[in-house]
């Protein structure tokens, strides 16, 4: 079966109580319990997931941030993850208003290697009404400028990323040369809202490059997701708008000199899940697979339920083929 | 000596494959270590069971040297970044305290606020943030800057930035934070419950005026270095004068001098481990490391053997660079034997000789005054923390000077501090 032929699975862990579905009687119930956060993950991996996505509870709103606060800031909790899974990929929200390009760059590629190769960040194209605001930007950006800025942000990243090539690190302790200076690269990147000279001080990623999964996006911001994003999250439409607008990301990406593979389209999947749906959506070629949104309590049902009908079905694969996230969603780089 | 009396803290300073310039060319040295999250994770998991206070993690947003030629002679271009390893290490750590470095010229105070909450919910009570104004010209090129900002310039953010985190930390009462000041704004409150421990503990290093203002307003733990018994008296002293005008108790600031110990059963032994590392430096890379410190970019045009010029004043680390040229004139060293010997160590105290040895010299700095407890500057890893870890410890703790027994979970009853109210 070559990889195109099952679907790709995240689940995103929204903001909640990671024991108890319910909504806390006598105000916000902080789920401090890592333990339990653990066991999601660890289930989710032993069911073969892609990936674990990570809200970020200061980022979150509208209607996937029920007022109900989790204790961990998303970048923590992805590295804290890391040392108790071994298989499945870790996404974690990081925002662009509040870190600098630099610093997000190089927590995300000491991630990766702390995760041996299954990092992932997830960046949105939407600004936070009231995120700016706490950092120390009371006016926020236009819509246009956030644009502009995010886009600039975003090559700053991966450039960032790409700034030491494989093979740099020499290690040659009677030689005395630790890395090869030739295979290491300043940015020097000078734009209309950042100015980064590089490079990172960290080592490449296992698996090349972080994986870039990108959300919120609106008819302008197309061409950036196409242009630079591994993995593209859309919410559900009809099945005709789904369809059209993930052909229209994948004309896009060949346009930038991209395989249309090189980039994934998931739909965002919230409530009940139906597996007719997911087949017909997977099956008309509208996505590549689904990004299932629920509380930790849910997690349970879904693999006991959904995932076994979806490998009957052909639809999923089971297990893991490599180690690395991009391995696992099929995308060149680094262990495959 | 009983077990009631006053104990010393002790900090394991980790840093990728050692505190020594050459330490990744020792031949048991972990080479791999800045891409080896077990290596880490080994190193803490000594360090928790020799009953440290915490382990200490250093950082710069940026390569340490300029010159590639002399930086790809270090290990020190590539490592880990500190909040992620911090928080890896905290769930597979049980009691131990997590310090990072971070720097308040490069981030703002809420999403560092927010982090380091995290790191300590993670680590059920067990964080520390290290503050730094940060003076590397080569961090301020990743950030936009044009230029270093001037060191009073630098304090005055750092101030402004600490007093909002702290508040922060506290946590406020519905209406949010809402601060508005000359360098942040802050609107909301966090959105994390309150610390384990009532706050992360706040340690500093700087030593000049404005730094020690700073710290003696703000700071939990002072890290300082200090090479003589002298040096580190005064600053002990005078730091600790400075807290009674803040309504501070001398006791509410735990001051750590940096020690690099090279530790063996002889001290014959002792000397010929120091002096194979030593051996192992390029002189292009003492001298590179030596200049940083002074934050000056062109000593290499000098004579190597001989003395060290007159310098200009510099807006980096004024008072590590007071401290170097002390040290030059007393000894009346050499640029290359003060490379050599500043790499060694990077301008702290360094012992060599045995566990008898090492822990009279400490224990005199602890019981005349001059520290409540030390930031343990191993050579190189694993064997220079697992040998102090080993010989060292115990000997202290023979001596009713160290903890056998954590009696606390959190970094703050590790260190004796109140709980912030």
């Amino acid at each position: 079966m070559d990889n195109g032929a099952t679907m790709h699975l995240a689940v995103s862990l929204l903001p909640g109580n990671a024991s108890s579905n319910e909504p806390p009687a006598g105000g916000p119930d902080f789920s401090t319990d890592f333990s339990a956060l653990a066991r999601f993950a660890q289930k989710a991996e032993a069911a073969g997931l892609d990936m674990v996505l990570l809200a970020d509870a200061a980022l979150a709103s509208g209607e996937d941030a029920p007022n109900q606060p989790v204790c961990f800031e998303a970048t923590t909790l992805l590295a804290a993850l890391a040392t108790v899974t071994s298989r499945i990929g870790l996404v974690a929200a990081a925002s662009t208003i509040a870190n600098q390009p630099y610093n997000l760059a190089r927590r995300f590629a000491s991630l990766d290697i702390v995760s041996h190769g299954r990092a992932g960040w997830s960046a949105t194209m939407a600004q936070d009404p009231r995120e700016a605001a706490n950092f120390s930007r009371p006016d926020g950006f236009s819509t246009d400028e956030f644009r502009r800025r995010t886009e600039e942000y975003i090559g700053i990243v991966q450039g960032l990323w790409n700034g030491w090539d494989a093979e740099a690190l020499l290690f040659d302790k009677s030689g005395g040369r630790f890395h090869d200076p030739e295979k290491m690269h300043l940015l020097d990147h000078k734009g209309e809202y950042f100015s980064v000279r590089g490079p990172l001080n960290v080592a490449r990623s296992p698996q090349d490059m972080p994986v870039l999964v990108l959300s919120g996006l609106l008819e302008p911001d197309t061409d950036i997701a196409a242009r630079a994003a591994d993995v593209i999250l859309l919410d559900e439409g009809s099945a005709e708008d789904t369809k059209l607008h993930c052909h229209d990301l994948k004309r896009r990406a060949a346009a930038c000199r991209r395989e249309p593979e090189a980039v994934k389209v998931l739909i965002n999947v919230r409530g009940d899940v139906v597996v007719d749906r997911l087949e017909l959506l997977f099956q008309s070629e509208s996505c590549d697979g689904f990004n299932i949104l629920m509380p930790p309590s849910a997690l349970d049902d879904f693999v006991d339920r959904v995932l076994p009908d979806l490998c009957r079905r052909g639809l999923f694969r089971q297990g893991y083929r490599g180690a690395t996230l991009r391995s696992h969603l099929g995308l060149a780089g680094g262990d495959r | 000596m009983t077990g009631a009396s006053r104990q010393m803290k002790l900090g394991a300073f980790l840093w990728a494959t050692g505190h020594h310039i050459a330490a990744w060319r020792h031949p048991k040295a972990h080479v791999t270590a800045g891409i080896d999250i077990d290596h880490y994770i080994q190193l803490a998991r000594i360090a928790e069971a020799a009953k440290f206070d915490m382990i200490f993690c250093e950082d710069a947003a940026g390569l340490r040297e300029a010159n590639v030629g002399i930086a790809s002679q270090t290990s020190r271009s590539i490592g880990f970044e500190p909040i992620s390893l911090l928080s890896a290490l905290a769930v597979q750590t049980e009691r131990i305290g997590l310090v990072s470095t971070a720097s308040t010229s490069y981030n703002e105070p809420f999403g560092l606020a927010r982090i380091f909450l995290s790191l300590d919910h993670l680590s059920g009570g067990r964080a520390g943030w290290n503050l730094v104004t940060s003076a590397s010209p080569i961090e301020a090129a990743n950030f936009g800057s044009t230029g270093l900002r001037p060191h009073a310039d630098r304090y005055e953010r750092a101030r402004e930035f600490a007093t909002v985190v702290a508040g922060l930390w506290r946590g406020t009462d519905a209406g949010g934070l809402n601060h508005d000041g000359q360098s942040f704004s802050v609107r909301d409150a966090l959105d994390l419950p309150r610390s384990p421990q009532g706050a992360p503990v706040m340690v500093q290093a700087g030593a000049s005026d404005v730094g020690r203002d700073l710290a003696a307003r703000t700071a939990d733990v002072v890290f300082t270095a200090a090479q003589t018994f002298e040096e580190a008296k005064a600053f002990y002293d005078d730091l600790k004068g400075w807290l009674a005008a803040y309504g501070r108790e001398p006791d509410d600031i735990k001051i750590m001098p940096g020690v690099a110990p090279v530790v063996a059963e002889t001290e014959a032994e002792a000397r010929e481990k120091y002096e194979e590392l030593q051996g192992l430096i390029p002189d292009d890379v003492g001298v590179a490391l030596l200049s940083s410190y002074l934050s000056i970019s062109d000593l290499g045009r000098y004579p190597i053997d001989g003395p060290l010029p007159e310098l200009p004043a510099s807006e980096g680390m004024k008072s590590r660079q007071a401290l170097v040229i002390e040290q030059s004139r007393r000894d009346n060293l050499s640029i290359r034997q003060l490379a050599r010997h500043f790499a060694g160590a990077r301008g702290h105290w360094r012992i060599v000789g045995t566990a008898t040895q090492i822990a009279d010299e400490l224990q005199a700095r602890f019981e005349g005054g001059a520290a409540d407890g030390f930031n343990v500057m191993p050579s190189w890893f694993p064997g220079e923390l697992d040998a102090f870890a080993t010989l060292v410890v115990p000997e202290l703790q023979r001596r009713g000077l160290f903890r056998t027994e954590y009696e606390g979970r959190t970094l703050r009853e590790h260190l004796g501090l109140k709980r912030p109210a």
